[in-house]
């Protein structure tokens, strides 16, 4: 936190150029299949946010894990981009899903099924990480910044549930959210015994 | 403790990397010799109303996404023989199963 905030650094910039590889990878896709269907874009989409979003809240556990690393310091340095690209790809997301569903009423008709009532809900909770991840948010908000930046956790969550009622299977959802429930779980334990040893 | 959980995790990684199965949400076991053409039951469809926009075949059923006669986006399983409905869901919310 010493450093002053970087402006466009060649590191961030590439960061964005592999943060932006799933969408190139889409739209090359988009372009060469010769029957595209809007629902595997839709899909792929959801499925990019929600890997952006569990690589964010992997690399704090990961870290008292493994101690320091530079590759894991730089990651912690740049979460902010990731978190902003995982909700990037979530308004691609619900742009494709809008644009498949034609209109509002369609919309509005299929919003009470239990898969999209969670999906509406993660959005929300992503949205505010989101929305106030600009620097100017996070000099205004202080220490409270923290704070709201953890509604990405709910937002991770209520993500597993919208993905394992959307999919009906829990397999593939689990599979991404297992490695960040383990971490977590190693971090809460290792909170407990560290306390205990200097209880 | 620290070895088990990189374990499971790279355990976790690399079965995510493995592709995708049949879905198992809905099985048919008429021989393929006498199922009727998937064209076929695309054409009926859209006689009754629907508006297709995939169909292809899944545990050895029709399986259609598109739009029923009833406005909804949904997934729905036929029968390749007798074209019955079998399952018809709507973002993971099951609407109508056959018994």
């Amino acid at each position: 936190m010493v450093r002053a905030s970087p402006s466009l650094t060649v590191g961030k910039a590439l960061l964005w150029l592999v943060l932006a590889v799933p969408a190139a990878a889409m739209l090359i896709d988009r372009l060469v299949d010769p029957e595209p269907w809007l629902a595997d874009y839709i899909a792929a989409s959801g499925l990019w946010s929600a890997r952006l979003l569990i690589l964010a809240l992997c690399l704090t556990p990961l870290q008292l894990l493994l101690g320091h690393r530079r590759w894991l310091a730089w990651l912690i340095r740049h979460r902010r981009a990731i978190g902003v690209a995982a909700f990037l790809y979530t308004l691609l997301h619900l742009a494709l899903y809008a644009l498949d569903m034609g209109g509002s009423a369609a919309i509005a008709d299929e919003a009470k099924a239990p898969s999209m009532i969670a999906g509406w809900l993660a959005f929300a909770a992503m949205s505010v990480p989101a929305l106030i991840s600009s620097d100017g948010a996070m000099r205004a908000l202080g220490a409270g910044w923290k704070r709201l930046q953890r509604f990405a956790y709910p937002a991770a969550a209520l993500t597993l549930v919208h993905w394992a009622l959307v999919h009906d299977g829990l397999s593939e959802a689990l599979l991404h959210v297992v490695p960040l429930a383990l971490l977590q779980a190693a971090r809460i334990a290792k909170v407990f015994t560290t306390k205990r040893m200097y209880a | 403790m620290k070895r088990l959980l990189m374990i499971s995790v790279a355990g976790a990684l690399a079965a995510m990397a493995a592709p995708a199965a049949a879905t198992g949400k809905m099985s048919c076991d008429a021989p393929k010799a006498s199922w009727k053409s998937i064209d076929a039951l695309q054409a009926k469809l859209k006689k009754d109303g629907w508006k297709l926009r995939k169909a292809k075949v899944d545990g050895g059923c029709y399986e259609v996404y598109g739009i029923d006669p009833e406005g909804r986006s949904v997934e729905a399983y036929f029968h390749p023989v007798s074209f019955k409905t079998l399952l018809i869901s709507r973002r993971g919310q099951v609407l109508f199963k056959a018994k």
